[in-house]
Parts: C-alpha cells; structure tokens; sequence
C-alpha cells in the first residue's frame, strides 16, 4: 500500500493536468451546444450525407442537433483520443520512469521486493486512469448541468464503462512496453494511441481493411456505435480483456526476471 | 560466527561482456570488509547482485543466512544500503524520502533519523532537487542507517562527502559495528580500508584477486625496495625469496638499501596490475 500510495501521489500532477485539459474542453464544448442547438439543426442533414466521413464519425446514425448526437460525435471524440494518450502515457511511464530517473537502485533494495512493486505499480496505473474517468466524468456532468440536457444515462454509463476499458487495454500495453524498456517511451506511447485512433477511422472508411476493428479497440468503444445499438460488442471485449490480461502477465514475468540498471 | 555474506562462485555477465567471473568470498557476522578494486572491475555488479537487482543465474548468494533470489524480501528489510550515485524522487522532500523508506520497512525510525541527520547536518525540509551530490549522499546515509539494520552495504560512501563528513560517517560505521552489525564497503579509496575495515578483498577483471584480513594484506612478502647506486635513487617492489633478493642486490653496487613493506595502496596496485617489477 505504501508504494502504491506514492506512485499515485507521483503522478497526482500529470492527473489533475491532463483532467483538467480533457474534462475543461469537453465541459466548454457541452456549453457552446445551447446556442448551437438551433443553427446547428440545418446543418444536421449535411453532416448526415458525407458518404465514408458520415459513416466514420457516426454522423448518419445520429442527429448532431440532438444532445445525444452533439456528445457521441463531437465530445466523445475529445475524450477518447484525450483519455487514450492520457492512459497511454500513464503506462508507459510507470515503470521505466524509475530506471531512466537513477531511481530504481533506491526502491528496488527497499523491501519491496520485484512482484510487489510490479503490482503496485500496475495497480497505480489502472486506479490513475479511473480517476482520469471520474474527474473528466465530472466536468462533463456539470456542462450537461448547465446546458440543460442530458444524453440517456445506459448510454452514457456504457460508453464510459467503454472508454475505461479501452484505456486500460492502452495502459496495459504500454505498462508492458515501460517494463521492457529503460527508458521512458512517451512519443511511442502517444504515437500508438493515435495509431488505434486512426486504425479505427480508416477501417470505418475502408471496406477492405474492415478486420482491423478486431485489433483497435476505439472501434467497440466508438460513442456512435454505442449511442445507436445501446450494446456493447461482446466478442471485442472479450479480445480487450485478453490483451489486457496477457499485457499484464508479460509486464509482470519480463519485470522479475530482467536486469535493473541503477 | 556466522557469515553476514557468503558468495559462492558466482558468474555474471552482460550479454557478450564480462561482469563477474566464478567469485566466492564470505564475510563474517560483525566485520567490517573492505571490497577493493579499479573502477569497472565488477564491485557494483557484486554488491547489484547481492541485492537482487540482478538476478543469479550462475553461483549463490547468501545474506544473513538467507538466498537472495529466494528470500529478497526479507533480507532487504534487514540491510541497509548506500549506492555510490545516490537519485532520489527530486520533487520530494528529504523528509518525506526518509519517511518513505522506514514505512517501505513498516517501521518507526523517527528517533534514529533525527539522530542520524543531526550529526550529519542534513536539512530535511528541502526538495531532493535542491540537493547537491555529498547532500543526497548523506540523505542515503540516513535512509541505509535508519532502520539499525543487521548489515550495511555501501557502495563507494565517501565519493562527494567532504573531509568531516567522512570522519562523522565513519564514525557512524564504528558505531553501528559496536553494535553488531556488519559492514560491507566497495572502494577504491584504500587508506579509508587501511583505517577502518578489518578485512579485505581485491577484485580486479572480474575475478578475485586475494582475500585475507587487511592486516594480512599488508604483511605479504611484497616489499619497497629503495636503493641508491651510483649517486642515482632507485625504487621498485618485489615479491618473492628474499634470498633472491638479497643475491641479486649483492650483485649490484649499492651505496644506501631501504627494504620496507608496501602501503596499502601499493599493495591493490600490485595485485591490480599482477606485476613483478623484478625479474
């Protein structure tokens, strides 16, 4: 518990930061839609027909004018690519910022022990991007508050519920890439989250390269989807929670095992 | 007595380059043992390797009766260990880095780190990134020495601390060692080994040179041999029969002898360069 106290009080800044960005620009978005409600209604129908870009953002599915449509085209776009850089750094950082700081001779001869710390810091990773969850969660509940309209609540809680499992999945892979390395791998991280992001886009746009949707896991977090079908793709959770699971264990077995540099 | 340490052949390397090569070396519950070598001669990746940073795939080592790859957990709850590059969270407080390490322990260490600071002069209310080199130093000091563990592990202590804190951190050594705890300390720097430690091993490639009680150490057959001979001053050492010796500067035309036992220092170079000056 005391290791796991310190890495959240460690990364407490890039926490509240990040929040803040995210939850701050979604809560301003949420705000601007009251005075767009009504110019916005004509433009509803172009959005609609943009052949492949409508597909991909969802646009035919959903009414921008509506609030519904206005957050699962526009916000959750926000947030999820803001959540999964968030979570992506967050991972990627956790273990490996220690060798790359000379901080890692100091922790790992306290009586920690390796599993323990890998735990820990596991743990810290996933508690950090649920605190992530609830604090933009916030923000965005008080631009609903004051813009006067809600989205249905299922669909709201599913598409969070999403969302966290998705960033978990990032985070995980990432905590896996930080255990491997000896130093912090930020860009690759980032650029990895982008990567899914853009991934998910063209396999929307691309018939072709449909199966991809099978690997990124923005496609069965999309709000769009989720805001349509009310469901979650069962069979892609399942390859979610299979990632992170396998993720997790490699971090974990590479960890206890590799040499630590001081 | 038992032994605090008891390395028994081990080999490490680093992929194609050489860490350790089939070490054994064992120190007694109580002694103060001077690890001696060049930079690069493989002492931090002994003393990484005795704390698990490293894990063993060839050879043993034993802490306080227990294997370090089995029992990590509970030898480092009763070590305490200084690195030679002493890091720190920089955007924590001394206080908190302190605080951080005895609760790592699930200890209460208030009264022994204040203890320690005091002597030492360390400022607790400042951030880790304020602190200069001989500053994190003494911080590591505090955190090594304030659990009173059974064994302390330094590696390279003195390197940034200033004349008087050495003596104060020696002192501290002398003290804890009164109390039972043994002390393991790497260093090149031999007088401070000469002054402290009661026994002593040379490390060189790798390998073991010698080990023996720093006593011992200096008593070898190892000699300075100083001569004058033509008006010209001479000086080498010599290992070996000293009626060799004796033959060989019979032969030769010596105004003034001097045959004197080496330094320490002389000593780890000898054994460092493994080399016979007279032939």
């Amino acid at each position: 518990m005391t290791l796991f106290k310190h890495e959240i009080k460690m990364n407490l800044k890039s926490l509240l930061i990040w929040s803040s960005c995210v939850g701050i620009f979604c809560f301003g978005c949420l705000l601007l839609f009251e005075s767009l409600e009504g110019s916005i209604e004509p433009m509803a129908d172009m959005y609609s027909q943009m052949g492949a870009f409508s597909t991909a953002l969802g646009l035919d599915r959903l009414n921008i004018s509506t609030i519904e449509g206005y957050y699962a085209t526009e916000i959750a776009l926000i947030f999820s690519i803001g959540g999964a850089m968030f979570s992506a750094m967050t991972g990627a950082c956790m273990v490996s910022k220690e060798e790359e700081g000379h901080t890692s001779e100091f922790l790992n001869t306290l009586p920690f022990g390796r599993k323990q710390i890998i735990i820990a810091k596991y743990f810290a990773s996933v508690a950090i991007i649920t605190l992530f969850q609830f604090l933009c969660i916030f923000w965005e509940l008080l631009g609903f508050f004051i813009a006067n309209a809600m989205p249905e609540t299922d669909c709201y809680v599913l598409y969070h519920l999403a969302q966290f499992f998705m960033q978990w999945e990032i985070g995980s892979l990432c905590f896996l890439l930080s255990s491997v390395c000896k130093r912090k791998q930020i860009g690759a991280a980032l650029g990895f989250a982008l990567l899914l992001y853009a991934m998910d886009f063209m396999c929307r746009v691309v018939p072709d390269i449909e199966n991809i949707k099978y690997i990124t896991p923005y496609y069965f977090s999309n709000a769009s989807d989720i805001f349509t079908t009310k469901a979650l793709d069962e069979s892609m959770v399942i390859i979610c929670f299979t990632c992170i699971i396998l993720s997790s264990v490699s971090s974990f077995l590479v960890y206890i095992k590799r040499d630590l540099a001081a | 007595m038992n032994n605090a340490i008891e390395i028994k052949n081990f080999t490490k390397n680093y992929g194609k380059h050489r860490g350790v090569t089939n070490l054994s070396l064992s120190v007694k519950e109580g002694d103060i043992f001077g690890f001696l070598g060049p930079n690069g001669a493989g002492k931090s990746t002994t003393i990484r390797s005795m704390l698990g940073m490293l894990p063993i795939k060839d050879g043993e080592i034993r802490l306080l009766g227990m294997d370090v790859s089995s029992k990590q957990r509970e030898i480092l709850q009763n070590i305490g260990y200084m690195p030679s590059e002493t890091m720190f969270y920089p955007s924590m407080k001394v206080k908190e880095v302190i605080r951080f390490a005895a609760h790592a322990r699930k200890m209460d260490c208030e009264k022994e780190a204040k203890r320690i600071c005091r002597i030492l002069n360390v400022d607790i209310e400042k951030k880790i990134h304020e602190l200069s080199l001989g500053n994190r130093k003494k911080v590591s000091i505090v955190c090594a020495m304030q659990h009173k563990p059974k064994l302390l592990i330094f590696d390279e202590p003195t390197s940034g601390l200033d004349p008087l804190m050495q003596e104060a951190f020696f002192d501290l050594i002398l003290d804890y060692n009164k109390q039972g705890t043994t002390c393991f300390l790497s260093s090149h720097v031999l007088s401070e080994v000469k002054r402290y430690c009661k026994n002593a091993a040379i490390i060189k490639d790798g390998k073991l040179m010698k080990t023996d009680s720093v006593e011992n150490l200096t008593k070898s057959n190892l000699r300075n041999v100083k001569l004058l001979r033509n008006g010209t001053h001479e000086h080498f050492t010599y290992t070996g029969n000293m009626q060799e010796l004796l033959a060989k500067l019979n032969q030769m035309d010596v105004e003034d002898l001097l045959i004197e036992e080496p330094s320490l220092d002389e000593l780890f170079m000898h054994y460092y360069e493994k080399k016979e000056d007279l032939e």
